[in-house]
């Protein structure tokens, strides 16, 4: 996987994601969001921790 | 003997002897009693709006009016085999019978990931080794189903040890779930099971749950989970519909459907079970599977609110938008969505061969072909700004088009999924 940063033309902080045979770009912030997710175990209810 | 016009009861003749009369008007009553006898008696009415029904042969009942704007539907589980409840039983569930795949009829799943299949259905197969397919399939069968083509297959791939929950959701937003709250509502499905399906007992746990949150994704955190619904299908290789009945939460702000199961040892080459048909309603019977829309085009209309996938639709040279070329390495292009998406997408995502996509260059230059892939550039929920980059050879200011490099393995998709 790797991770490229770019600016979108208003400036905004964007990350490039490219996996394999898959790329997704989004804002830095959702890429954070995404990060604190999976990192976060899923546990907010039972069935998650089978 | 004269006999009455309707019943023909047994009346005197006009010459008949007086002395008979006792006789006559006693063999009139008695046929009259046994006519009466057969009749449902006034009492049956108990109330304004009450109407007769029937517990059994010739046994009549009672059965009170429902409440303002109810319809009568047939009810087996009844005593009389009626019941009255609310008319428009909508199903919520968008995709319902796996018709929409715009992210591909067949997609690998990697162990450990959640990522969002058939439209509006996202997987999870927790742990290692686990690795499932996710494919459109057909139903191949019209008797046991309602004539629904086609259902979805979620198989762990043959040889995979992993023994992690799989989860499958699909959950609704906000604004949709509400008519759902504080309810009593039906949910219901059809499924099977692969020929080593490795669920112990060929077990497949559903549930719907309600949360307490705001457009959340319940296979990756749902706060205030409740599963007011949650039992288990004994699935076998042939059709079968499931259904289970309860009140909602009515301080649920969202709702989750989910079905989950547990494989067991290595996975056989058909460890998959398929479902289609799912529905949800108020009211306390299953009724017949009806889609979200009614209509494909709803249908995908429904489900391109969260996920847009453009794809060249099999002209390898076919362009997804027009714009303006930023520099001599930047095109700037907007893609006019077809629907507007419910928020503004969250990502974009493509394949990851530059190559794939290129702008037209200027005039006499032919298409230039990019040197990395398309990017989100400005989002937007009808008309998002993407960025295509070449090596050179554009002119800035110049108008331009972007799209597919004469290949149909080209495509843009836009992400508003919760």
């Amino acid at each position: 996987m790797t991770i490229e940063n770019y600016l979108s033309t208003d400036g905004v902080e964007m990350i490039l994601v490219i996996d394999g045979d898959k790329a997704e770009s989004m804002t830095k912030a959702e890429y954070d969001r995404r990060q604190a997710e999976q990192s976060t175990p899923i546990v907010t209810n039972e069935a998650k921790t089978k | 003997m004269a006999t009455s016009p309707n019943y023909s009861w047994p009346e005197p003749d006009n010459t008949d002897l007086v002395k008979n009369g006792a006789l006559a008007i006693r063999t009139m009553g008695n046929a009259i009693d046994t006519t009466m006898a057969t009749m449902t008696p006034k009492s049956t009415y108990t109330a304004k709006g009450s109407i007769a029904a029937a517990t059994g042969a010739s046994t009549p009942a009672n059965l009170s009016v429902g409440n303002n704007g109810e319809t009568l539907v047939a009810d087996s589980s009844t005593s009389t085999g009626l019941r009255y409840q609310v008319p428009v039983n909508a199903n919520p569930v968008l995709n319902s019978a796996f018709q929409v795949w715009q992210r591909g009829t067949s997609i690998a799943v990697t162990s450990g990931t959640f990522p969002y299949t058939a439209d509006r259905w996202n997987f999870y197969p927790n742990g290692a080794n686990n690795a499932h397919t996710v494919s459109r399939q057909a139903t191949n069968d019209t008797t046991n189903l309602p004539f629904i083509q086609y259902a979805g297959r979620f198989q762990r791939n043959a040889g995979q040890t992993g023994t992690g929950g799989v989860f499958l959701c699909n959950s609704f937003e906000t604004i949709n779930s509400l008519p759902y709250v504080g309810k009593t509502v039906t949910f219901s499905f059809y499924a099977r099971a692969g020929a080593n399906f490795s669920s112990a007992s060929n077990a497949l746990a559903y549930k719907v749950y309600t949360g307490t949150g705001t457009d959340q994704l319940s296979n990756t955190g749902y706060t205030g989970a409740t599963a007011f619904i949650s039992a288990t299908a004994t699935l076998t290789t042939t059709w079968q519909r499931f259904t289970g009945t309860a009140t909602s939460s009515s301080s649920g702000t969202e709702i989750s459907i989910e079905f989950s199961h547990t494989p067991s040892g290595t996975a056989g080459a058909n460890d998959y079970y398929e479902i289609t048909g799912v529905q949800l309603e108020v009211g306390s019977v299953a009724t017949p599977f009806k889609t979200y829309a009614g209509t494909i085009q709803g249908e995908l209309a429904a489900c391109q609110r969260y996920y847009y996938r453009w794809t060249t639709g099999g002209t390898s040279t076919a362009w997804a938008g027009t714009g303006m070329n930023y520099s001599s390495t930047n095109a700037l292009v907007m893609i006019k969505l077809p629907v507007s998406m419910r928020v503004n997408p969250t990502s974009i995502d493509v394949t990851s061969t530059a190559s794939n996509y290129r702008v037209l260059g200027p005039s006499g230059t032919g298409a230039v072909t990019c040197s990395s892939v398309p990017t989100l550039d400005t989002s937007h929920n009808e008309s998002p700004l993407l960025s295509f980059a070449t090596a050179g050879s554009l002119v800035a200011g110049q108008g331009n088009a972007a799209g597919a490099n004469s290949t149909n393995s080209a495509y843009i998709g836009f992400n508003a999924e919760l």
